[in-house]
């Protein structure tokens, strides 16, 4: 490793425009600027502190020095109030609905009401979506949408209290009495992953800071993206049971007609499907069969 | 004029300070929210018209947030990375040999690096940890660290004639001067009721500063008197994510915003809006105004291009 970079060709850019012209407008409130690099100007002034790691407990104890004594909103990916609430089901069981909905975001949530975007099927979704993150939550939950947000709601949930509840996952979450049931080696990639989610929603939430309208464009464009690709948040949530894992129940082919074709009529809407995939029974090369089931009649 | 086409999305662009034609690129992939990152190092043609070359291309495991050329080795880049590092390359050497440093202190993203412009041996990084570190290209460790926001640090920022002097962005609504000799901040500025995402110097007024928000304005304070803002720069649609000061003219100032436009601003005069450009089909993140050419602008954004163009031209034209 090059500890220490060569200067290549040349060690001074061209001088500045600026540079050129007079100084300020008046004199500045600044000490005049020091001898020597920056490492030796900072150490005479014994104000280093080479290597400083600022862990989140250090960070909290400079209020004196918010001149606003505005109140600045909770960043997602760290709960300072986790160290002191008694959320001591977070472990023994994932109970993130009533959890969520009452307590630790309730704070928060007043920012983003759920009322904020009305009734409608799309807004109820957004809402939902975001309620789930578990930034924005305040009661949320309450609201009881249907099962497809479930779907959302599982996997993020899950994954907001597991994150938080990371000294406690090496115990089985339905078993908080029992032998850790699970190898470590999942918990920990289980940890890692659901800190990715965390990750994930800190920066979107970032977003929000910085742009309500742009999150509202974005989840709008997500929702119509899913809506304009043709799936129904019933598929959507099968999508994300599947990627949890979950295998839903493939759908039952309804038993074929006598001749072995599939029966026609409207109670029976896969019939074309459960048709092109069997055993090909009718003669090649007719069209017909592909709406009827019996072309001659 | 030239366009690049980058695979992941824009957030930065920087013009070298030694050549005319070269310019940094930061991108992350899925709009930094999550996935890779990668630094672009491009030249511009020498004839309008044909293709952006690039020189070097480095790879992240996280997204890159800004990139800030060395004021003393003309290769040398420092990039913000999204995993809370800080790492410094060297474009002239191959992708194998780089980053030469990889340094690990910031616990959350870093958001924005500048590379002290008078004294040319340190750099600034602002982190989403709420703080500040001062880095020196000699030193495997900060030199120190600036933890008095109550908020992420959007933006860092040398003073162009002190070299003692910087000041910060944060979203506590706070803009913060400070010297590297004194323990705290010099002075807090209030600037703004939202999130304060980007502040520039002027380079020919080292008393005055734009600041950036979320409240889709720009304003010009200056340091000696901040009660009120010198100027209150309004015409972006959503929040300005970037400022930047021209570097040849004194009240000129570029700004980029989430409304996907890049305005140039003249702030002594009253009808200050003085160019808008709609080129971008996606959140504008990055702008910057060349040293070495006035009037060379250069943008990138969400939508993976990075445009420069001749203020008064169209990006778009090839």
């Amino acid at each position: 490793m090059a500890s220490n970079p060569q200067p290549p060709s040349s060690a001074t850019p061209p001088p500045k425009p600026w540079e050129r012209s007079g100084a300020s407008s008046g004199p500045a409130p600044f000490k005049p600027p020091s001898a020597g690099s920056t490492s030796d100007v900072v150490e005479a002034s014994g104000t280093a502190r080479p290597g400083e790691i600022v862990a989140s407990t250090d960070r909290t104890t400079a209020p004196n020095t918010n001149a606003l004594g505005r109140p600045v909103p909770t960043r997602p990916w760290e709960q300072q109030s986790y160290g002191n609430n008694t959320y001591g089901g977070y472990n023994s069981s994932l109970n993130y609905g009533s959890g969520y909905g009452t307590g630790m975001y309730g704070g928060a949530g007043g920012m983003y009401g759920s009322s904020m975007y009305g009734n409608s099927m799309y807004r109820g979704g957004y809402g939902g979506l975001n309620g789930s993150s578990g930034l924005y939550g305040g009661g949320m939950y309450g609201g009881g949408f249907g099962g497809p947000m479930g779907g959302y709601g599982m996997g993020t949930g899950t994954g907001m209290g597991m994150g938080m509840g990371g000294p406690y996952g090496g115990q089985d979450p339905n078993n908080p009495y029992g032998e850790p049931s699970s190898p470590p080696g999942f918990w920990i990639s289980f940890l890692r992953v659901m800190q990715g989610v965390v990750n994930f929603f800190g920066r979107i939430s970032i977003l929000i800071d910085q742009n309500t309208q742009a999150f509202h464009l974005f989840m709008t464009a997500l929702l119509q993206l899913f809506d304009r690709s043709g799936m129904l948040y019933g598929e959507l949530a099968r999508f994300v049971f599947r990627l949890l894992g979950i295998r839903t129940k493939p759908r039952k082919v309804h038993p074929p007609g006598p001749d072995g074709r599939p029966l026609p009529g409207p109670g029976n809407p896969h019939a074309i499907q459960g048709y092109t995939e069997g055993p090909k029974a009718a003669p090649t090369g007719s069209w017909d069969n592909v709406w009827e089931n019996d072309a001659s009649r | 004029m030239p366009i690049f086409k980058a695979p992941f999305n824009g957030y930065s662009v920087k013009f070298s300070p030694f050549y005319e034609n070269r310019l940094a690129a930061a991108t992350a992939q899925n709009f930094g929210i999550l996935g890779n990152g990668r630094l672009h190092v491009l030249a511009l043609p020498p004839t309008p018209g044909a293709p952006v070359a690039e020189i070097a291309a480095f790879d992240t495991a996280d997204g890159v947030y800004d990139v800030a050329w060395s004021e003393s080795h003309d290769s040398l880049l420092v990039a913000a990375v999204a995993d809370g590092s800080v790492k410094l390359y060297d474009s002239a050497l191959p992708p194998a040999s780089n980053p030469l440093r990889s340094l690990h202190e910031h616990t959350r993203e870093v958001q924005s690096v500048d590379y002290n412009p008078t004294r040319r041996d340190s750099f600034l990084s602002a982190a989403w940890d709420d703080t500040v570190k001062l880095w020196t290209v000699d030193r495997p460790a900060s030199v120190r660290t600036f933890k008095e926001h109550a908020y992420c640090v959007y933006a860092a920022a040398w003073n162009p004639r002190h070299a003692d002097v910087f000041a910060s962005a944060s979203g506590d609504c706070t803009a913060r001067v400070w010297d590297v000799r004194e323990p705290g901040s010099t002075m807090i500025l209030p600037a703004h009721e939202s999130e304060i995402l980007s502040l520039d110097w002027n380079k020919y007024d080292d008393c005055v500063i734009a600041t950036a928000s979320v409240d889709k304005s720009i304003r010009v304070w200056d340091v000696r008197s901040h009660r009120v803002p010198v100027a209150v720069l309004n015409g972006h649609g959503y929040a300005v994510r970037k400022v930047k000061f021209s570097p040849h003219r004194g009240s000129l100032l570029a700004s980029c915003s989430y409304d996907m436009t890049v305005c140039l601003w003249d702030y002594m005069v009253e009808d200050s809006l003085v160019g808008r450009y709609d080129h971008h089909t996606e959140f504008a993140v990055g702008v910057d105004m060349s040293v070495l050419v006035e009037g060379l602008l250069a943008s990138t954004g969400w939508d993976e291009l990075v445009y420069v163009w001749q203020h008064g031209t169209d990006p778009r034209a090839p």
